[in-house]
C-alpha cells in the first residue's frame, strides 16, 4: 500500500511517466479534437460577420438588447432554481440513503437513475401528459373543487421537468460526500451536548459541502445549457439561451450570432461556477477541500 | 498548567462519578450482545472493561454514553437513573477509537465545542480551552486542523475535548489501539497519571490485557456479553476466577485435581497423589469435588531439595532475556515456570519439585 501511494505521489521514473501519458492519451485526444478545437472555432466565428470579416457587432447586439439580456437572466434563474430544487429534494434523500443497507441503496439509486435511462423526448412528453389540462395533477386539484393553474409552458413546468432529470446528478456526489464522513463524528458531538439539529448544522452539513458543491456545479451547468426538456415543457414562452442558439443557427442561419450567444453562455456560466466554488472553498475550511 | 493542577484536587474532592449498572442488556441484530451486566464504580476510579472483540465491552460503553439504548436494566450516575436520557443530556466525556475529531474545525474549536454547547461565555471558553490544551501538552497547536496532527497529538486533542466539559465520567473506547507500540505505552501512562490528578471516574474499553493491568484500579473481564470477573489487576492476574479469565490474560498452568479441604493459607487439593494449595476463586469447593488450579508461570518456584509440591522431570529450559522458561513434565501434565534471570537453571532431565505460594494461585470447580 505504502509503495503504491508513493508511486502515485509523483516519484515516477521516465518509462512510468510515459505509460501514464499513454493511458490518458485517448481522453486527451477526444477532448482536444471534439471539444477544444470546435470551441476555438466557435469563438473565432463569433467575432466574424456573415462574410468573414472581423467584428464586435455580434456581442454588441447581444449585450445592447434588453430582450437578450432578459433571456440570459432567465436562463441563469431557471438553472439556479433547478439547482436549489435538486438540493432541497436531494439532500434529505441522500441522508436517508446513508443509513440504509447496500441492497436498499442499490434499488433506490437505480430508481434515482431511471429518468436518465429514458429518452429525453419521451420523458418530456410524459410530463406533458402528467401536467396537462386532462392530466392527473389537474384532476386531483379539480377534485378538491379548485381551478387548476396553468402547469405547462411556463418556468414551473421547466423547473419540475429539470429537477426530475437532474436529481441524480445532485444525489450521487452528495452520497459520496456523506459516506466519507466518519460515522463517530455525530455521536461525538451528541456526547458533547449537541442536539440532533445542532449536529446536522455544525457537523454533517459543513462536511458534506464538497458533495453539494460538486452536485450544484453539475446541475447548474447542465441545466443552463439544456435544450430538449425546456423546449417541450416550456414552449416558446419560456425564453432560454440554448433555444436562441438553436434558432439563430438553424432558422435564421446567422451562425456568427449563434456562436456569440453560445459563447456568452459559456463565459457567464463558467464565471459564476468559479466564483461560487471560491466562496464555498473559503467558507468550508481548508481540510474539507484540501 | 499550574492553575489546573491546583484546581484538580478540589475537583476530585467532590467525589462524584459513581456509575452503577444493574442487569443491563442489549440485543443487536437478534443477538444478545450484552446479557445482564452489573457493576458499580467508586467515584474517581479507573475501571477497565477488558475482553476479546465481540464480547460486548464497546456496546456496554455505548449504553453508558447513551449512543445505544439499553434493552433492559438500569444505568445510574450518582444515584440518578440515566437509562432513558439522550446522550446530549448526559455528562460524559468520550474518546473514540478513531478520535472522532471534527475535521473542519481547528484543535481549539474542537475542544471548545462542548463548552459552546453548554453556552459558556466566549472569554471563559477561551481560557478553559487554553488551560486544557496546556494540560494535555498541545499548547501551540490550537489553530491547527486535526488532519495536520500526528496520531498521538490527535489522541491528546480528543482527550482535551472530552475533559474540558468536566464530565461525570470519562469514557475511553480503545483510545490507544491506533498508536505505535512505544507511543501507546507512553500515552497510556500519561492518561493514567492525568486521570489520577483530576480524579474523573474513567471507564476504559480495551482488548489489550497488558494495558488493562497497567492503568486500571479494577478490571472487569468480559466474554459473551457477561462480566466473568471484576477485581483489582493483581487478583485478576494471579487468581483468575474462570477458565476464560485464566486463559485470556497471559499464560497459565491449568492443573486438574480434587478438592481436599481448607488449610491455614489456602485450600488444599490432591493433584496426581501430591498435595498442593491455592486460593479458591469464589466459594470454596466441597471436599472431593473436581477442581482446576490456575498457576501463572511467574509464581512457580523450582527446587531440588525434595520440598512439598508437584514432582516432575525438567523437559526443556530456554533463556528468554527477562526470564528463563522452564518446562517440567509432571504426572498432572506439563508445568511451565518463568524463572528470574539469575535463578539456578536446572538441567534437562533433572528431578525437581514445582511449588508456589497458595495466595498466588487460584482454584475453581471444573
Amino acid at each position: 500500500m505504502a509503495a503504491v501511494g508513493r508511486v502515485a505521489g509523483g516519484s515516477l521514473n521516465r518509462s512510468g511517466r510515459r505509460t501514464g501519458l499513454l493511458l490518458a492519451l485517448p481522453a486527451i485526444l477526444i477532448f482536444a479534437l471534439l471539444f477544444v478545437a470546435p470551441l476555438c472555432t466557435l469563438v473565432a466565428n463569433s467575432f466574424r460577420t456573415q462574410t468573414g470579416a472581423f467584428t464586435l457587432d455580434n456581442y454588441q447586439r447581444f449585450l445592447g438588447d434588453p430582450f437578450y439580456r432578459d433571456v440570459l437572466w432567465n436562463t441563469l434563474k431557471v438553472a439556479a432554481l433547478t439547482t436549489i430544487g435538486c438540493l432541497v429534494v436531494g439532500y434529505p434523500f441522500a441522508l436517508y440513503l446513508r443509513g440504509r443497507s447496500p441492497r436498499v441503496r442499490n434499488w433506490l439509486a437505480l430508481l434515482l437513475l431511471s429518468p436518465l435511462l429514458i429518452s429525453m423526448v419521451i420523458r418530456a412528453y410524459g410530463w406533458l401528459v402528467v401536467l396537462g389540462p386532462q392530466g392527473p395533477v389537474a384532476a386531483v386539484i379539480e377534485w378538491f373543487g379548485l381551478t387548476p393553474p396553468q402547469l405547462l409552458y411556463n418556468d414551473t413546468a421547466v423547473l419540475i421537468g429539470m429537477v426530475h432529470v437532474m436529481l441524480a446528478y445532485m444525489v450521487l456526489p452528495l452520497m459520496g460526500s456523506l459516506d466519507r464522513i466518519d460515522r463517530t463524528l455525530v455521536p461525538a458531538a451528541r456526547g458533547l451536548g449537541a442536539s440532533g439539529w445542532t449536529c446536522f448544522w455544525r457537523i454533517t452539513l459543513p462536511l458534506s459541502a464538497p458533495g453539494m458543491l460538486a452536485g450544484a456545479m453539475i446541475v447548474f451547468s447542465l441545466t443552463a445549457s439544456s435544450f430538449v426538456t425546456p423546449a417541450i415543457l416550456g414552449g416558446p414562452k419560456v425564453k432560454l439561451m440554448p433555444y436562441f442558439v438553436y434558432t439563430q443557427a438553424t432558422v435564421t442561419l446567422d451562425w456568427p450570432y449563434a456562436a456569440a450567444i453560445g459563447f456568452v453562455l459559456v463565459v457567464v456560466t463558467t464565471g459564476l461556477l468559479l466564483a461560487y466554488s471560491r466562496l464555498l472553498r473559503r467558507g468550508g475550511g481548508e481540510v474539507v477541500f484540501g | 498548567m499550574s492553575t489546573s493542577v491546583t484546581e484538580a484536587p478540589a475537583r476530585s474532592d467532590v467525589r462524584r462519578g459513581r456509575l452503577r449498572l444493574d442487569g443491563v442488556r442489549k440485543v443487536l441484530g437478534g443477538k444478545e450482545v450484552v446479557s445482564s451486566v452489573d457493576l458499580e464504580t467508586e467515584p474517581g476510579e479507573f475501571l477497565t472493561l477488558l475482553g476479546p472483540s465481540g464480547c460486548g465491552k464497546t456496546t456496554t460503553l455505548n449504553m453508558v454514553a447513551g449512543h445505544l439504548t439499553a434493552d433492559g436494566g438500569v444505568i445510574e450516575v450518582d444515584g440518578r437513573d440515566i437509562t432513558a436520557v439522550p446522550p446530549h443530556r448526559r455528562s460524559m466525556g468520550m474518546v473514540f477509537q478513531s478520535y472522532a475529531l471534527f475535521p473542519h474545525m481547528t484543535v481549539a474549536e474542537n475542544v471548545a465545542f462542548g463548552l459552546r454547547m453548554r453556552k459558556v461565555p466566549a472569554a471563559d471558553r477561551r481560557r478553559q480551552v487554553a488551560e486544557m490544551l496546556e494540560l494535555v501538552g498541545l499548547d501551540g497547536m490550537a489553530d491547527r486542523h486535526p488532519g495536520r496532527l500526528s496520531g498521538g497529538q490527535q489522541q491528546r486533542a480528543a482527550l482535551a475535548r472530552a475533559l474540558v466539559v468536566q464530565p461525570d465520567l470519562l469514557l475511553l473506547d480503545e483510545p490507544f489501539s491506533n498508536l505505535d507500540a512505544q507511543l501507546r505505552v507512553r500515552l497510556r501512562e500519561e492518561v493514567a497519571a492525568l486521570q489520577r490528578r483530576i480524579g474523573t471516574t474513567t471507564i476504559l474499553v480495551t482488548h489489550d490485557q497488558e494495558e488493562a493491568l497497567a492503568v486500571s484500579d479494577r478490571i472487569a473481564v468480559m466474554a459473551d456479553g457477561v462480566i466473568h470477573q471484576l477485581d483489582r489487576p493483581r487478583e485478576i492476574y494471579l487468581r483468575p476466577g474462570t477458565d476464560f479469565v485464566a486463559r485470556f490474560i497471559g499464560e497459565v498452568n491449568a492443573i486438574e485435581g480434587t478438592a481436599a479441604g481448607p488449610v491455614a493459607d489456602g485450600y488444599a487439593c490432591t493433584v496426581a497423589g501430591e498435595t498442593v494449595a491455592a486460593t479458591p476463586a469464589g466459594d470454596p469447593p466441597a471436599a472431593g469435588e473436581a477442581v482446576r488450579l490456575y498457576v501463572r508461570p511467574e509464581v512457580v518456584r523450582i527446587s531440588t531439595d525434595g520440598a512439598q509440591g508437584l514432582r516432575g522431570t525438567v523437559r526443556e529450559t530456554r533463556f528468554l532475556g527477562s526470564r528463563i522458561r522452564c518446562v517440567v513434565a509432571t504426572p498432572a501434565g506439563e508445568v511451565t515456570a518463568a524463572l528470574p534471570f539469575d535463578a539456578r537453571v536446572p538441567a534437562v532431565g533433572e528431578e525437581v519439585t514445582c511449588a508456589w505460594r497458595p495466595s498466588d494461585a487460584s482454584l475453581a470447580a471444573r
